[in-house]
């Protein structure tokens, strides 16, 4: 018998990369990766305990690696390793103590066991927003005909952009819009403009973090509300969001380029070859104007 | 469908024992082979790719839809006009999904004449409209192939060479009724490089077959609703371009989308050009998009400044198109026992319960048939 309710699924992705939340401890801020998880933790657990149907989801975004906090595979392989977690003294609601539980084992075992490799502070994060794609379309079809899901995606993001992982950054966002998938934004440090894309794209919410200590603060008032609520509040602005393209050859921002018909790419001036496709493009010479005989007057 | 002449014809070939297919196991049920069936037909969806092929990125594509009197038939429901015409929006919509600098016309045609129905525009919301209103036609006639043919030329002709030039004709009547001789037609279409494709709702028509082997198109003829679905969705995908298409840098502009507010200063209300011509929807609006060489202001892109003639778009609508141009591998597959890890998902997290595994040969990684499908689907790109 399928219920009326609708079912709201929340993914929250979460950057962990050890090199900027060690940078992060090393400048003395407030801010530290277990103060932000706590938040995280926070948000999931008002999310489940607004409505009986609501599911969660975690994943951690790491170096080259994403990994799934909650749930986890053990979750469905049996309740052994819930069994203990369950008998909580404090009553808290039995999901959320065993949430918690588990997000926090599987990020312990992710940042000890995960080696990392130089010293860049990226995170997979087009990866890991194509595995939590994967894992609502996963979710959407278990369910039977006629019950309504509606996802969407929160990212936390500590560091910077990664310009190599554009055109999968695009691609996943490509296809969000087309599932009707939000992604929601809150950046700790410094502005991405990938990610206001994104939200521009999909109608999500982008958040620069102006205070970073009041983390839970600004999940609960800006993020924890869903789509539709989301009319009936007066919520940070969006964004003003640059779409201009970025010129192949020098990474200018331009406003009027050149398009390679073949390939697509994109040139602040006219040249000859395409760089990256290397065809050889017909340039249009002027027509060549016969100039006129003008009479002379002879001088008398 | 046969289309050289030396083919022999379905009815003239041996009988095919279609029942040999199912086999039964031992409890008598056919549940493996039906399984395998569908797992078949998801897989048949995974097409290959072309591979290092130029594609023709920049479409022209006029859309001849034939609202002749065999169009009122009720074989498919409610009658085949009524039925081709949402297929059409949702091919409209896909169309500009995929091909977001792309323009799209559409001509119907009945009573032995053909008119447009929309011009060649970049923007999805004026066909679907005209679609919509379209339903109430009433079809009379004959429909004329050379006419709609000879409507659509007079635009295509005018179009640059680096962009490629189609027509999808949906002909259902058996029959054309036209002024001249369609050979020189056909003719003319090849020279001016327009390729033309046919999706007949009736039966297999020689003129057709002709048509589309002389211009380079394809020529199918549906079964079902649903084959019809699958047929309009072959024509959404880029065309491998061809050779003699010329390939030329295009100038365009990339606005930046202003949005002001009332209590902003320095903003002043202005008129869009795009809604000049119509006689709703001409506001003062506040935001929008500003062409970077005339200023002239836009509501959406991409579009075609009607001022000074220079192509707008932003940059998402480039990235679209790029996995066309950067296909993903398709997956190798293996069966299922082979794996000695645990059986889960890498993308999903779900148990691998099908009896085969499809793995990314640069990561390796291992994913379920569902995964495979919406990667290759929607995604296009590795999640590892």
């Amino acid at each position: 018998m399928a219920s009326e309710e609708e079912i709201n699924l929340l993914v929250i992705v979460v950057d962990v990369n050890p090199i900027w939340w060690g940078q992060q401890a090393q400048r003395a801020t407030e801010l530290t990766l277990s103060k932000c998880l706590d938040a995280v933790m926070v948000l999931g657990n008002s999310h489940m305990a607004m409505s009986r149907t609501n599911k969660l989801s975690v994943i951690a975004s790491h170096f080259e690696d994403s990994h799934f906090l909650y749930p986890g595979k053990s979750w469905r392989m049996g309740d052994s390793c819930g069994d203990d977690a369950s008998s909580s003294g404090d009553g808290k609601y039995e999901l959320l103590a065993v949430a918690n539980n588990l997000i926090a084992e599987e990020i312990r075992k992710v940042m000890s066991k995960t080696e990392v490799r130089g010293n860049s502070t990226d995170t997979l994060l087009a990866g890991t927003l194509a595995k939590a794609l994967c894992y609502i379309n996963r979710v959407s079809k278990e369910f039977e005909v006629g019950q309504e899901i509606k996802s969407r995606i929160l990212v936390i993001k500590a560091a910077e952009d990664c310009a190599r992982q554009y055109m999968n950054f695009m691609n996943v966002i490509f296809a969000a819009q087309k599932q009707n998938i939000l992604i929601d934004a809150c950046v700790l440090d410094s502005d991405s403009g990938l990610l206001q894309q994104a939200c521009d794209i999909t109608g999500g919410l982008y958040l620069k973090i102006p205070q970073k200590v009041a983390l839970a603060q600004y999940l609960l008032w800006v993020f924890l509300p869903d789509s539709e609520q989301r009319s009936q509040l007066v919520l940070p602005p969006p964004a003003h969001v640059d779409y201009r393209a970025a010129c192949f050859c020098h990474r200018n921002l331009i406003e009027i380029g050149y398009v390679c018909s073949v390939c697509l790419s994109i040139f602040c001036n006219f040249s000859p070859i395409c760089t990256t496709c290397e065809t050889a493009f017909k340039i249009q010479l002027p027509q060549m104007v016969k100039p006129k005989k003008k009479k002379l007057k002879q001088p008398t | 469908m046969d289309e050289e002449p030396e083919r022999t014809k379905r009815w003239e070939g041996g009988y095919e024992r279609t029942w040999e297919v199912l086999k039964e196991d031992e409890s008598g049920s056919l549940k493996a082979t039906v399984e395998e069936i569908l797992f078949q037909s998801k897989r048949k969806r995974v097409t290959e790719s072309h591979g290092q092929v130029r594609l023709g990125m920049m479409r022209h594509l006029h859309l001849v839809v034939d609202c002749s009197r065999s169009m009122e038939d009720q074989d498919l429901k409610p009658n085949r006009l009524t039925a081709s015409l949402k297929l059409i929006e949702t091919f409209v919509e896909e169309y500009f999904d995929q091909n977001p600098i792309s323009q799209l016309g559409i001509i119907t045609t009945k009573n032995k004449r053909a008119e447009k129905l929309t011009d060649l525009a970049g923007n999805p919301k004026k066909h679907i409209v005209a679609l919509k209103k379209a339903v109430d036609t009433v079809c009379l006639g004959e429909p004329s192939l050379y006419n709609s043919l000879h409507l659509a030329i007079q635009t295509l002709k005018h179009m640059p060479g680096h962009t490629s030039r189609e027509i999808l004709v949906i002909l259902s009547s058996l029959t054309t009724c036209d002024p001249a001789n369609i050979c020189e037609l056909i003719k003319t279409l090849k020279s001016l490089k327009v390729r033309v494709s046919v999706i007949g709702l009736s039966a297999e028509v020689r003129v057709c077959t002709v048509l589309t082997r002389e211009t380079g198109g394809s020529y199918h003829v549906i079964l079902d609703e649903s084959h019809f679905k699958e047929l309009l969705m072959l024509h959404v995908k880029p065309p491998p371009a061809s050779s003699s298409s010329e390939c030329s840098l295009i100038r365009m502009g990339f606005p930046q989308h202003i949005i002001a507010s009332l209590t902003d200063q320095e903003a002043k209300p202005s008129f869009s050009m795009s809604h000049l011509d119509s006689s709703s929807g001409a506001d003062l609006s506040l935001g929008g998009y500003f062409c970077p060489q005339c200023h002239a202001k836009y509501t959406e892109l991409p579009v075609e400044c009607k001022v000074c003639g220079l192509t707008l778009v932003s940059a998402p609508h480039l990235a679209r198109s790029f996995h066309h141009l950067f296909p993903l591998q398709a997956f190798t597959e293996s069966p299922t026992e082979q794996l000695q890890k645990d059986r889960f998902c890498q993308a999903c997290q779900g148990e691998l319960k099908d009896k085969s595994i499809f793995s990314c040969p640069s990561c390796c990684s291992v994913f379920c048939v569902e995964c495979d499908l919406f990667i290759h689907d929607s995604l296009h790109c590795c999640p590892c």
